[in-house]
This record gives C-alpha cells, sequence and structure tokens, in this order.
C-alpha cells in the first residue's frame, strides 16, 4: 500500500507550488519536506526544478512563487484556436525544436499519424508501417489508450503483439502502466520503444471530453533526463489548451488522480521476539486434544529418531504397493533413498485405492475456479478424468520419466495434469500460472520438458488475465508441445478438456520404483537460478500423509482447504497429494482470497463445511485487517483448526485468529525442500504463540553456530537438519553439486538457511532468512532473481534487492539501482522508478509484489565483488550492520 | 368363471453365477419364512438399523383393516435419511446427483444436503409451518424438490407432491382435499430442450385459496412477488441450518400420494415415518441389491410413489449415491440414457415398462454404443413387463445377463415399495412379475375369496399388511377399509387380475376393471398386449373390450409399430393373425387399429380406460394424469 501514498513528481510539483502560495512569506525547504512527508533532499531538488522553470524563486534558505507565475495570465486559447491539431503539432515543434508528433484516433479505431522535425532526427520506424501493431509500444499510443473506454480499450489490447522485449504485451502490467499514465496525465517511454529513443506524450481530449488522440516528442535517450521538464511542460502546454495558465494548483489540465481510498491503518508490524521472558501457553480445547489423532508427541518423537525404519515402514504399510521394499532406508549423506526396492504409484494410492472402496461415491475435490464454476469430483470421478487424461498423455508421446510442465491456475485442470503425470510416471513440473516469460522459459529449458500444459488466461479479481501471450513467447523455438486448457475463445490446436474427453482409454496406474521423480518444482534459491527440487513417489507419500494425520489431525470424511497456489509446496502436498491419499475431501479455489471481499473466503468456509483449514499468516494478517465484523457474520461451525505456514505467525495474528475464528491455530514451519511440516506444535502439546514449536517425528533440528557446533539455548544460530527423513528432497534436478552444496554450507548437516532460537523448553522461534530469500506475501523470491531481472533493463547498470519488513507481506522487496546514466533528474528517477518496478512485475509475473526502487551511485560490495546485502538492509532497518571487514572501501 | 392365461412363458432365466453370489439376500426361502412366521421380530430386526429416539414398545399393532408398526417409538425420517450420514464417514459422499437436459450436473452431499434441508426446515417453519401440517409441492425432478421433501420430513409436515405436470384442476383438488397451509411450486420444468410453464397453472389452482405461503422455484424470469409470497432459494439462504429434526411417532403421517388415478377418482394414500421407512429400505438391499457404494437410479418423478421410494427416501436412507434427471429419456438423442449410465457408472437402474418399450423402438444400437459396463441390475416395475420386452431388456441391456440382471417387480402407490418381483436368487420368467417378497403374503383368488388352483388366473389379494403398507386413505377411512372389504377373508384385494403358476411367479395381467370377458372366457389384457408385442413389427399394444352382441366382448387392439415399419392391411393382417397363433382363436383381436402412440398416465401407464371411453363415446372421468 506503500505505492499508493506516493505522489508523482508532478503532483508532488502542483503540492509544492500551491503549500508556496499559501505562505506568500516564503517557506523554507525544510516545511516542504514535512508538508510531503519526503526527505530534505527530495524537497531541495523539487524546489531547485520548480526555480529553474521559473514557478518559483529563492530569496536566502526560503522559497516562494513566482510572482510571474501569479500574475494573471493571457485569456486561454480559442477553442478554434485547436480546430486544426496540425497546428498544435507545429506549435509544439517550435517551441521544442525536437521530432514532435501527433496521432490521432480515426473513426475506425486505428491511429492517423503526422509528424514534424528537424532533418536527420531519429524517426521512430514502425509507426508509420503498422500503426495498430505499435501504438502502444510508443508514449503517443500509450496516452491514447489510457483514456479510451473501457471496452474500447479491452478490443485494443486484445490485438497487441510484443515489438520489442520492453513492449508491455502482459496485460496486467499494461493495465496498471495505463492506470499510471491516467495518474500523471502523461506518458514516458524510456528506452523501451527502441533503444537509443526515449519519448513523452500527452492525450488530447475532444469538446466532450473524449480522447480524440495525442500529441509527444521523441528526443535521444542521453538528452532525454535534462529535457524532460521543458518537454514536459511544452508537450502539456500544447496538448492541454487550458495549461498555460501556468503550472499553479488550479491548473485543470492535469486530470487530477481520482481519490484512492485509503486503507485503513495496518497493525504496527511485528517483529520476531527473540527473548520472550514468559511465553504465553495455550493448549487446546479438552474435546480437541482428547480426540487428537497423535496422543504422545514425546514418546512418538523419540521412536522416529531411535527406530526410523521401524516407525516409517509401519506407516509405510497403509498403502498399496505393487511390490514390498527390501530396505526401508539407505543412508549416504547428503544422498538418501527410502523403501528402496519397492514398488507403488502415488496417483493409486491417491485414487484408485478409494475408488474400489466406500469412498466411492464420496468428493475428491472441490474446485471453485475463477470463472465462477464449481467443479465437485468423486473419487471414482476423479480416477476417470485423471486416467483418460493420462492416456492421452501416452499418446502424446509422454513416458515414465519425462517432464511435463504445467502452467495452468490452481484447479481441476492443474490436479488432473498433477494426477496424470503421477499415474505413468512422468515428472511434472509446476510454474505459478502468471509467472513471467523468461522464468517459465527457464525452467522449461531446464527440465527439458516435452510437454507443457498451460491455461491460456487466469482469472484475477474477476478480470480474465490471458496468458496466452506469455506461454508463446516462452515456448517459441523449444521443441515443447503446448497442451492448452483453453479457457478463451481463441481455438488451440491441442487443447486439454478436447483430448480428455476424446480419450477412451483409461490409463493403469505404472508400478515405479519407490525413488521414482514425482515432481520438480523450482524454489528460490540464494545464490542465482532457481533451483529445482525434486520428490519421489515414495517417500514423499508417506510422509505427507503422517503430518496430514498426525500434526493437522484431519479425521476420516472431513474437508480440508489449503489455500496456497497449487503451483507451490503446501499446495502439492496439502491441495492435492496428501488429502487425496488419505481419502478425504480438498477444496482448491483459483481466485484471489480477498476478492470481492473476505465474505467470498468466510462463505467457502461455511459452504464446502470446511474443517481444516492450511493457510498462510499473510491471510490471517489480511484477515485481521479486515476485521472480526466479517468473520462473526461467517458460518464457521464445521472449522475446527487452522495450521498456518509460510512464515513468522505474530502472537497477535494467532489470538487474533484464535478468538474469532473460533479455531485453534497450529503453527508450523517447512521448505520446499522438506516436503512437509518439519517443525510446528501438535495438539497434544502446548501452544507458545510466536514460536513455531518443536521438531516433529522423523525431524531432528538443531540450532548452531557457522561451524555447527550446537548452540546452548536462548542463543540465536542457523537451523539445521542432520538427518533427512522420507520425504525430504532427494537432489536438485541437473545441479548435484547445488545439492551438496546445501549440505556443506555448515558441516555435517543440511542447512535450512533460517535463523533460529531454541527456548529451555525446546521450542524453535523462527528469526528469518539468512541468506538472499524474500518472502513477500506468499511468495518467496531470490533476490538474485530480482536483480537478474533488474540489469537486463537498459537504463540499470546494477542492481541490489533486499527483502524489508513489511506488515502486510511480511517482507516487501526494495530494490537499489545504479543507473548507466548517472545524471538522471529527480523526475526521470521517479519515472524510472515507476518504470522499473513495472519492468520486474512484467518478468516475474503479474503476481509478483510491488518493489520499492531506490536509486544509488554505486552498491556496497565486499572485496571479493559481492554486493553487501546486509549492510543495505542494515541500513533500511536502522539496525547495527555487523562485521563489514570485508567492505569495500 | 375362470381366467384363462393363454400366454405360457416356457424359458426360464437365471441370474448370473457373480451376482448371485454376491446378492445381498442368500436365503431368500429362509428370510421369506421368518417375515412370515415372526414378522415382529423379522421387520423389529431391520428397523434397528435406524436411529429412534425413543424405542417402540409393540412391532406391530393389527385391528383388521387398520395396521400400526413400531407403536410408541419415536423417529423421523429425515433425521435418518441425511443427518445420519451428515454427521458420520459419509458426510462428503455425494447423496444426490442432479443431471439437467442440457447436461449440467449438479451435486450435494450428504452434508451439503443436511445444510439446505435444515436453512429451509427453518425457513418454513418461520412461515408458520408445524407438525402435521400439509406442504403441497409441486416441482420438477431438482435437487430442490428433493429438498423441500425432506424439509417438510424434518419438521413432521405432511407433503404431499404433485407431478409437475398434471393441470389446473387436479392441482387444486389436492391443495384442497389436503387442506394445504403452504404450496412449494417451480415456476418451470424443462423437457425436450424447452421451459414447460408451470407458472400459470399454479396461479389459476391456488386462486383464492386461503394459502399461508407459496414458495416459488424460479428458474426461468423471477417474478414480482406478492403478499405471502417468497422466493425458495431466498427463503433458504436466507435462514441459518439450525433445524434440527422433530422426534415424531413411528405412525406419524410421512407424506400423502395421490394415486395416478387409472382407475377413477384420484386417492390420497397415507405413509407414516417409521414403517414406511424400514418396509423400502428392506427391499432395497434385498430386492434391489444395493451396496454401499452403488450410485441408484431410479428414471422415475418425485411425482410418483417410485420416486418417493426411490429416488429420494430409501436410496438416502441407505447411504447411496441416487440419481435424478430432469427431462425426456430420449433428448437430446435416444442413447442419452445410456451415456449417463456410463459418465456416472450406475449401478442399478430402476425404470419403467414403458421406457424399455420406447429403448426398444429405437433399436439396440442407442446401448450398444455406450460402456454399460457398471449396470448390474436393471429392475422395471409400473404395469406388467411385456416378456418380448423383458427378452429385448435381457439380451441388450444385461448382455444377455452376462453382465447384469433384469428383474421385474410388482407394486402400488398403496404398497410403498416392491412386493411381488423377481429376486437375483429366482430365475426370471419373463412375463411373470416373480415371487411374493418377503414380508407378503399374496394369492389369486376368486370373487368369492376362495383361492385358486395354480395356472388359474384369478384377483390378486395380500392377506396381511406389511410396515411400508398404506395407512389410510387421506380425508375418506372408508375408501381405505373398502380395500380390505372388497372381497371376503379379510384381504386387501390390490384391484389387479393375476394367476400363479407351480413354482409360485405371479402374472399380472392387468386391472380388474380391464379384464375382458369373450365369450364367457375371462382374458388378461396383458396376454393379448404382449401377444402382440411379440410380433416383430409391434412396439407398443393396448387391447380392451368392446361390447358384441354375440361373444359378451370383443377384442379391439391398439398398436403402435416400432420405427421403421409402415402401416399395411397386410401387416395388420399378420399381426392378427400372430396373435391367433400365440394365444389361440378365443383371443383373437377382432379389430386393430395402428396409432402413432398410446393415451398413458404421466407415470406412463397405458389409459386403456381412455381409449374404451372414446370408443364407446363415454366419459373416460379423471383425466387429470393424462400424458400430453
Amino acid at each position: 500500500m506503500g505505492r499508493s501514498k506516493r505522489l508523482s513528481t508532478v503532483e508532488a510539483a502542483l503540492r509544492v507550488l500551491a503549500y508556496l502560495a499559501a505562505h506568500p512569506e516564503g517557506l523554507e525547504a525544510g516545511q516542504v519536506a514535512r508538508m510531503l512527508g519526503k526527505s530534505l533532499s527530495t524537497a531541495y531538488a523539487l524546489l531547485a526544478s520548480l526555480v529553474a522553470e521559473g514557478f518559483a524563486e529563492r530569496e536566502g534558505a526560503s522559497y516562494r512563487v513566482s510572482k510571474t507565475a501569479l500574475a494573471p495570465t493571457a485569456p486561454a486559447p480559442k477553442a478554434q484556436h485547436f480546430e486544426r491539431l496540425q497546428d498544435a503539432l507545429e506549435e509544439l515543434y517550435l517551441r521544442t525544436r525536437e521530432r514532435v508528433y501527433l496521432a490521432l484516433l480515426t473513426p475506425e479505431g486505428k491511429l492517423h499519424l503526422a509528424t514534424r522535425g528537424r532533418q536527420g532526427l531519429p524517426k521512430p520506424e514502425g509507426l508509420e508501417g503498422q500503426v495498430k501493431e505499435a501504438f502502444y509500444a510508443f508514449a503517443l499510443g500509450k496516452a491514447v489508450l489510457a483514456f479510451l473506454p473501457e471496452d474500447e480499450l479491452i478490443r485494443q489490447v486484445e490485438e497487441l503483439r510484443p515489438l520489442t522485449p520492453y513492449t508491455l504485451t502482459d496485460p496486467l502490467a499494461l493495465r496498471e502502466e495505463l492506470e499510471r499514465v491516467r495518474q500523471m496525465g502523461f506518458a514516458v517511454e524510456l528506452e523501451e520503444y527502441a533503444l537509443g529513443l526515449s519519448g513523452l506524450a500527452a492525450p488530447l481530449f475532444g469538446s466532450d471530453g473524449q480522447v480524440i488522440g495525442s500529441l509527444g516528442v521523441v528526443v535521444p535517450s542521453r538528452r532525454f533526463p535534462y529535457a524532460f521538464t521543458r518537454l514536459l511542460r511544452a508537450v502539456q502546454e500544447t496538448s492541454f489548451p487550458g495549461f498555460d495558465r501556468g503550472l499553479g494548483p488550479a491548473s485543470q489540465g492535469v486530470p487530477v488522480r481520482p481519490g484512492s481510498p485509503s486503507p485503513t491503518p495496518l497493525p504496527s508490524p511485528t517483529k520476531p521476539p527473540i527473548k520472550t521472558l514468559e511465553p504465553a501457553e495455550e493448549w487446546a480445547d479438552e474435546s480437541l486434544r482428547k480426540a487428537a489423532n497423535l496422543q504422545d508427541y514425546r514418546s512418538t518423537y523419540r521412536r522416529s529418531l531411535r527406530d526410523p525404519e521401524g516407525f516409517w515402514a509401519e506407516w509405510a504399510k497403509r498403502f498399496h504397493w505393487f511390490e514390498p521394499w527390501r530396505k526401508v532406508q539407505e543412508l549416504n549423506l547428503p544422498f538418501h533413498r527410502w523403501f528402496v526396492g519397492g514398488k507403488t504409484n502415488l496417483a493409486y494410492n491417491a485414487l484408485d485405492r478409494h475408488a474400489a472402496s466406500p469412498r466411492r461415491n464420496q468428493l475428491a475435490l472441490v474446485a471453485l475456479s475463477g470463472d465462477g464454476q464449481t467443479h465437485k469430483l468423486t473419487y471414482r470421478e476423479l480416477l476417470d478424468r485423471a486416467a483418460r487424461l493420462a492416456s492421452a498423455l501416452k499418446r502424446l508421446g509422454i513416458e515414465a520419466g519425462d517432464r511435463v510442465a504445467v502452467y495452468v491456475p490452481t484447479g481441476l485442470e492443474a490436479a488432473l495434469a498433477m494426477l496424470a503425470c503421477a499415474r505413468i510416471g512422468a515428472v511434472h513440473v509446476l510454474v505459478p500460472a502468471g509467472l513471467g516469460a523468461a522464468a517459465l522459459r527457464e525452467r522449461l529449458e531446464d527440465t527439458e520438458a516435452k510437454l507443457l500444459i498451460a491455461a491460456d488466461r487466469v482469472y484475477q479479481a474477476g478480470q480474465a488475465v490471458s496468458l496466452s501471450g506469455l506461454v508463446e513467447e516462452a515456448v517459441q523455438g523449444l521443441e515443447t508441445r503446448v497442451l492448452w486448457h483453453r479457457r478463451g475463445s481463441t481455438p488451440r490446436p491441442l487443447e486439454f478438456w478436447s483430448v480428455l474427453e476424446a480419450e477412451r482409454t483409461l490409463a493403469p496406474a505404472e508400478p515405479l520404483e519407490s525413488e521414482h521423480p514425482l515432481f520438480i518444482l523450482y524454489t528460490s534459491g540464494s545464490t542465482g537460478k532457481p533451483k529445482g527440487v525434486v520428490h519421489v513417489h515414495g517417500g514423499y507419500m508417506i510422509g505427507t500423509t503422517y503430518h496430514l494425520r498426525q500434526l493437522y489431525d484431519l479425521k476420516d470424511g472431513e474437508t480440508l482447504w489449503s489455500t496456497a497456489d497449487l503451483s507451490w509446496i503446501v499446495g502439492h502436498a496439502y491441495g492435492l497429494y496428501a488429502p487425496l491419499l488419505e481419502g478425504l475431501t480438498t477444496v482448491l479455489r483459483e481466485e484471489k482470497l480477498s476478492y470481492p471481499d473476505p465474505s467470498a473466503f468466510y462463505e467457502t468456509l461455511g459452504e464446502l463445511g470446511v474443517n481444516v483449514l492450511v493457510t498462510s499468516p499473510y491471510w490471517l494478517r489480511t484477515l485481521r485487517r479486515y476485521g472480526a465484523e466479517w468473520a462473526a457474520q461467517a458460518d464457521l461451525s464445521s472449522l475446527r483448526l487452522v495450521a498456518s505456514v509460510g512464515e513468522y505467525l505474530a502472537p497477535e495474528v494467532w489470538q487474533w485468529t484464535h478468538t474469532y475464528l473460533k479455531t485453534f491455530v497450529i503453527d508450523n514451519w517447512w521448505q520446499t525442500e522438506t516436503g512437509a511440516p518439519t517443525l510446528g506444535t501438535p495438539l497434544c502439546e502446548p501452544t507458545r504463540p510466536g514460536e513455531v514449536g518443536l521438531p516433529l517425528p522423523g525431524v531432528e533440528a538443531k540450532v548452531v553456530d557457522a561451524e555447527g557446533h550446537e548452540l546452548a539455548a536462548g542463543q540465536k544460530g542457523h537451523l539445521v537438519l542432520p538427518q533427512p527423513f522420507p520425504h525430504f528432497m532427494r537432489g536438485l534436478w541437473n545441479n548435484p553439486e547445488g545439492y551438496r552444496a546445501l549440505w556443506e554450507r555448515i558441516p555435517g548437516c543440511y542447512a535450512t538457511g533460517d535463523l533460529a532460537v531454541r527456548d529451555e523448553a525446546g521450542y524453535i522461534i523462527l528469526l528469518g532468512r539468512s541468506d538472499d530469500v524474500i518472502k513477500a506475501g506468499e511468495q518467496r523470491i531470490g533476490t538474485a532473481e530480482i536483480e537478474g531481472v533488474l540489469v537486463s533493463h537498459p537504463a540499470v547498470a546494477e542492481a541490489a534487492a533486499v527483502g524489508v519488513p513489511d506488515a502486510e507481506q511480511g517482507e516487501a522487496i526494495k530494490v537499489y539501482v545504479v543507473l548507466r546514466s548517472k545524471e538522471a533528474s529527480p523526475e526521470v528517477q521517479e519515472v524510472l522508478a515507476q518504470k522499473l518496478s513495472a519492468h520486474l512485475r512484467r518478468q516475474l509475473g503479474p503476481l509478483a509484489v510491488p518493489a520499492e526502487v531506490v536509486f544509488l551511485d554505486r552498491l556496497p560490495r565486499t572485496k571479493s565483488g559481492k554486493i553487501l546485502r546486509r549492510l543495505l538492509k542494515a541500513r533500511e532497518l536502522g539496525a547495527d550492520a555487523g562485521d563489514l571487514s570485508t567492505l569495500e572501501e | 368363471m375362470e381366467l384363462k392365461q393363454l400366454l405360457r412363458q416356457k424359458e426360464t432365466f437365471p441370474a448370473s453365477e457373480v451376482l448371485r453370489e454376491g446378492a445381498n439376500l442368500q436365503d431368500f426361502a429362509g428370510e421369506y419364512r421368518r417375515s412370515l412366521e415372526d414378522p415382529e421380530g423379522f421387520w423389529g430386526d431391520w428397523a434397528g438399523r435406524f436411529h429412534w429416539y425413543a424405542p417402540w414398545e409393540k412391532v406391530l399393532e393389527w385391528n383388521f383393516p387398520e395396521h400400526r408398526w413400531f407403536v410408541g417409538g419415536k423417529t423421523n425420517v429425515c433425521y435418518n435419511a441425511v443427518d445420519r450420514h451428515a454427521g458420520g464417514p459419509k458426510r462428503n459422499q455425494v447423496a444426490l446427483l442432479f443431471i439437467g437436459e442440457d447436461g449440467s450436473e449438479q451435486k450435494l452431499t450428504y452434508s451439503e444436503l443436511q445444510d439446505r434441508v435444515s436453512r429451509l426446515a427453518t425457513g418454513l417453519r418461520r412461515l408458520g409451518v408445524q407438525t402435521g401440517d400439509r406442504v403441497v409441492i409441486y416441482m420438477p425432478l431438482t435437487l430442490e424438490g428433493v429438498i423441500a421433501m425432506l424439509a417438510c420430513a424434518r419438521l413432521g409436515a405432511i407433503h404431499s407432491v404433485v407431478y409437475a405436470g398434471l393441470g389446473v384442476s387436479a392441482l387444486r383438488e389436492r391443495i384442497l382435499d389436503t387442506r394445504a397451509k403452504v404450496v412449494i411450486a417451480g415456476d418451470v420444468s424443462y423437457r425436450r430442450g424447452k421451459a414447460v410453464d408451470l407458472r400459470s397453472i399454479v396461479e389459476q389452482a391456488t386462486e383464492d385459496l386461503p394459502l399461508e405461503a407459496l414458495i416459488w422455484f424460479q428458474r426461468g424470469t423471477r417474478a414480482e412477488l406478492g403478499e405471502r409470497e417468497w422466493d425458495f432459494q431466498e427463503l433458504l439462504w436466507s435462514h441459518s441450518p439450525v433445524t434440527e429434526a422433530v422426534p415424531v411417532e413411528a405412525e406419524h403421517p410421512l407424506f400423502i400420494l395421490y394415486t395416478s388415478g387409472s382407475t377413477g377418482k384420484p386417492k390420497g394414500v397415507v405413509h407414516v415415518h417409521g414403517g414406511y421407512m424400514a418396509g423400502i429400505t428392506y427391499h432395497l438391499r434385498t430386492f434391489f441389491d444395493a451396496k454401499d457404494t452403488d450410485v441408484f437410479w431410479s428414471t422415475s418423478d418425485i411425482g410418483w410413489i417410485v420416486g418417493h421410494s426411490y429416488i429420494v427416501y430409501a436410496p438416502l436412507l441407505e447411504g447411496l449415491t441416487s440419481v435424478l434427471r430432469e427431462g425426456a429419456p430420449d433428448y437430446p438423442t435416444p442413447g442419452i440414457l445410456w451415456q449417463l449410465v456410463e459418465r456416472h457408472r450406475v449401478n442399478v437402474m430402476f425404470t419403467a415398462p414403458t421406457a424399455v418399450r420406447m429403448f426398444m423402438k429405437f433399436g439396440p444400437e442407442w446401448p450398444s454404443k455406450a460402456d454399460l459396463s457398471s449396470l448390474r441390475l436393471l429392475t422395471v416395475a409400473g404395469e406388467p413387463l411385456n416378456p418380448e420386452a423383458w427378452q429385448w431388456a435381457w439380451e441388450h441391456l444385461a448382455d444377455s445377463g452376462k453382465r447384469a440382471f433384469v428383474a421385474d417387480n410388482w407394486w402400488q402407490t398403496e404398497l410403498g415399495g416392491p412386493t411381488l418381483g423377481t429376486p437375483l436368487t429366482h430365475p426370471a420368467k419373463p412375463g411373470a412379475a416373480g415371487v411374493a417378497l418377503p414380508g407378503v403374503e399374496a394369492a389369486i383368488v376368486n370373487p368369492e375369496g376362495q383361492e385358486v388352483p395354480a395356472g388359474q388366473g384369478g384377483l390378486l389379494v395380500l392377506k396381511r399388511p406389511f410396515p411400508h403398507m398404506m395407512r389410510t386413505v387421506w380425508g375418506n377411512p372408508e375408501r381405505y377399509a373398502q380395500y380390505w372389504r372388497e372381497l371376503p377373508g379379510e384381504v386387501y384385494a390390490a384391484g389387479d387380475v393375476a394367476s400363479r403358476d407351480e413354482d409360485g411367479y405371479f402374472t399380472v395381467l392387468g386391472r380388474a376393471d380391464d379384464v375382458l370377458n369373450v365369450a364367457g372366457h375371462r382374458i388378461g389384457t396383458a396376454d393379448v398386449e404382449s401377444a402382440l408385442v411379440s410380433h416383430p413389427a409391434v412396439a407398443e399394444a393396448a387391447v380392451i373390450g368392446v361390447p358384441d352382441p354375440l361373444k359378451g366382448e370383443n377384442i379391439k387392439a391398439f398398436v403402435v409399430l416400432r420405427a421403421g415399419q409402415h402401416k399395411s392391411e397386410t401387416l395388420i393382417d399378420a399381426m392378427i393373425a400372430h396373435v391367433r397363433r400365440e394365444l389361440g382363436p378365443i383371443a383373437t383381436p377382432g379389430e386393430l387399429v395402428i396409432l402413432d402412440k398410446l393415451p398413458k398416465t404421466r407415470s406412463g401407464k397405458i389409459l386403456r380406460r381412455l381409449l374404451k371411453a372414446q370408443e364407446l363415446g363415454r366419459d373416460p372421468g379423471d383425466l387429470s394424469t393424462l400424458e400430453e
């Protein structure tokens, strides 16, 4: 929400002028800074530019409005002055002496272009020839698009095709960009249209206020920073006839930004208490505790470590094995294998087993699609559809071991794709629908996926967002075939449902080695490229179900709703596999939880009779912010437990959830790498809100120093796991060194990358990441990933990204950027900051959270050249930066 | 005066070994014996499966002609059908699967069903509906129709479902007869892709009636609602699911259902919570052989007794998945039913002879296109199933018995559940409904009440009541007593003529009113009709007797031809010759007419009464149930 509080430079300038006008006695820069809520340097920069432009005067330390600016202006030019818009073009040219353009909308919805300029100056190509394709690319076009009526806009946007790597084709990014244009009243292109060229344009309005075209100017980028203010003024004054009365507060020319609703004040950011004096203990209600599946944590835990083979084998017997295993565990650290020699199939255990049991007609899955449809499938039906799809995949040439990427939003189709792959031993790779084309392509290349199952659109806040452009861009030139889950009206060559419905053969579940890979799931690493975490059929099945029953305490006949996206590890384990393996009913929902308001979330809870909710602290915080009155109206009679996973759950949020959702809350911690809950507080033990809890059965967890020495209670250190367990990842795809490295950072154990402290009772408190991963909202983003995207922008020389605490998101992304061009005016910086934010979104996907951009002259680095993010973060938090011995001066 | 059973069926068809060995009821003879020797122990054991708020003191109190079961016990059918499962492991099992003609599907789990039923019950209670009040339900075959029935049962209110398709006077007559406080009605039903207007029928039927509320289930255009009018969905969703099932006496009326009236003025048959629940579920398990995970599809409508017992109550009471489909069985294609059997893996299907004859008319290519491997049992009831139709179903729907069994059965609105039938343990005799089922003591008597020897035709009577037999005729106890007093010997007269063979199989020959008297010989209409249907050109047939100065009555036959057959004099002659060959000269029709379709009741029974009335220029009587 930080964004909405930020003023554009023009608005800031307007406010400063208004403030100065109200204080003819003169104001100092400090007063202006306070009024704006910005830094002194920002105030100085604004004031300096106002003086330079002649709007303000400086006298000693005080500033006042220029007398000329306040003087009555010449009467506004008559409307007929612009009867022939060519005159405007001429006027702009005369004022700027640059290459200027006029774009006029024809009745057919095309742009009619006219240009005027000195010879020899750049003439952007592509504008003349294929106006329609290109017009969005140039500032001129954007200025038109921004003010078109919604239906007309949709029509135009549908025809967009990428022209350069920087043109906006992603509708969400474009929409946001257009919103920005509307707010500022002008459009800017910074080298995004063509390298070396920047442009600026403002819309032209007809007498009825409708957009009729736009007027703009193009200059070489190197001159742009200096010329920006002058050009902007020229363009605006020429395109808004009333504008030349001055850039005063009364200016009618600039469309005023619609008042954005101010969000409810957030609860103050909660930080993990490093030392709690007397942690409050909360016990679950006696009825819950008495009925808990896990009654005696301590002896179970002891047994799981003393006799891991016996412990896990007992649980594994619940499932169907085509062939029994010879050995439960084979350790060769860091490598480990489980149920060696056994043959099974996770999909068989998740579907066939139940379809032939009394659960045959029980609902396996309820999927709430973003288009408003609800799919309810019984085990029998889900088996039927998954087996048909599996057979269809075989017909497409997919065999056991082949990788299949899935780029489909959470819902029935994604679930079927996963189950069908598992059925025939294909390895699925889920990529969050909406993730940028580059990231998708990278995953396709890394896994050498034979097939990509992709949706052509997702639904976000009631809007259909097209993905087809992203998909087409990502697969361009690759061998990967695309099987489309078509939701739009454009027919596709190979469509999910037509292939499935035409298929009459039901593929049987393939007996697979228990160590056969089930899926690859990418997670952000601290160093460079995202890592492809590999999980396998046997151990993953055993571990995820164990914790479903013993930690999440699910009973037969219950409904589980895991709100995580299916493409995240929580979605894999608790949105789909574990509940199906255990014969429960699972709920999948595509739409944002908060859309259109939290009542939709509460209604889903009530109408589907959800018994256990697995969700994120982020969402619980959001619910708390919406207020208890929403919860008070909800039917929460079925809800028995809430499990919170993904990041730190503050005691206040624990209490709020406990009080207003009227359930007990189970905190737990795990990672993509660990597959299922690793630390947590089972129902039979008291909960200490704010502390994740105890190592769960099968898990040995230690807090150690950098050398691997175990630390005493109360001492802060690295959280490590000395032993793997069945559902612990088997490796990193294509990257055995990367996997090994995870076990070598701290000698003799797997380093989770999290900092933690253990209290006297053995409860673990997590303190945050020790490496460079930002947890923003429900997403985990590697700093390296963000930085890579930033430096791909032509304006950026280098960049560093850090996560800073944010009350709403957990962490917010802050990026530090060093520009190629050293002299960027504050105005340009402001615009660039917004452009870079949009660029990030475009590349990382429309689902990424907005980032705050800060410009620096240089980044702090270690002597070995590594960026010292720690220092940036410490500065941000005003904290001690720690050991800076390696800082390069 | 003896009734001749002319058609002799020689062949018998046993169920496959797999089906027989898997049958829920293995020792039929032992079970049957016990049911008659110790009815109280027998039914008491079965009723113990259900939840009783208070146990009964006595299983049976039999004061001719009144019978009461589970006396003193308190229960509630809705609780047993819904709450019992919603609170157990079947919570998320699909209870009801609705299929629209357009292919749309809606599922309700037991837990969701409980939620909806409880909400509606809260709403109804808010409108003043109390235990014992009557509520008329005029709803298309939809989930909402079932929810309405269950919500009434939950409150102990008595529902009276009127088939949504009956006309203004029939509906009005039933509202008046039951003195219903509240009417729950649909605005449209969908059939053959078209919306059929129900609203105007309801509006006319309820004009000036002192109803306390009229609840509209609106799927067409939402109308402006007047005073005391409510929208079904709004009423449901604006109330909380807080209404628990009301414990009622076992003998508390559950519903009033008017018989479809192939014989004169409709009668409001009354069934009660306790006995009805016990009886229909017994037969679901032992006759329909339902397993816990079965998908059960009864193609009837909630407007008929088959729909009450085997779409709604018995499958839900036993925790199955019940299918309901709105619309015509041959729309959009003649194969749609079989596609749906494949899609939903239906295990047991219950349909009517008229539907089987219709499938026959379309030909075997339709079922052969679908994978019917899930279908284990096809049961047929409603009127006599001609041997020809039985054979066709056996061959084309049951894979000649290798995969499934075709079980005929006979019962009535008055009897609540199957009474005669062919269980899996017994070989089928095409044309014969089957043997008396457990709890049933049936006999064939002459008009003097004396039993006739095996092989001879006579009047079908039941010699004792069973739990799911009607308790009375609403507002007309005399009419009820008449069932038991029509014939001497304290027996229930079913009103049908039938015969029994040496093996105890009953063949129902037709309504007693429809029996022909040709030259002193009493001939069942079913015999002649079956003989006609066995001719390859004939899809359906109906025969009536027309006065003949010489023979007393002469047989007149009406025939509908199979697809592809053309009307010709030669064909008519051939068909008459065929009947003569099959039945002999006495039963040969004197006249044969080819029609495009036969007049039927909405539940698919041939209205011979109308044919006869038209023939003789007489008043056909109440035609409210006539299918247009």
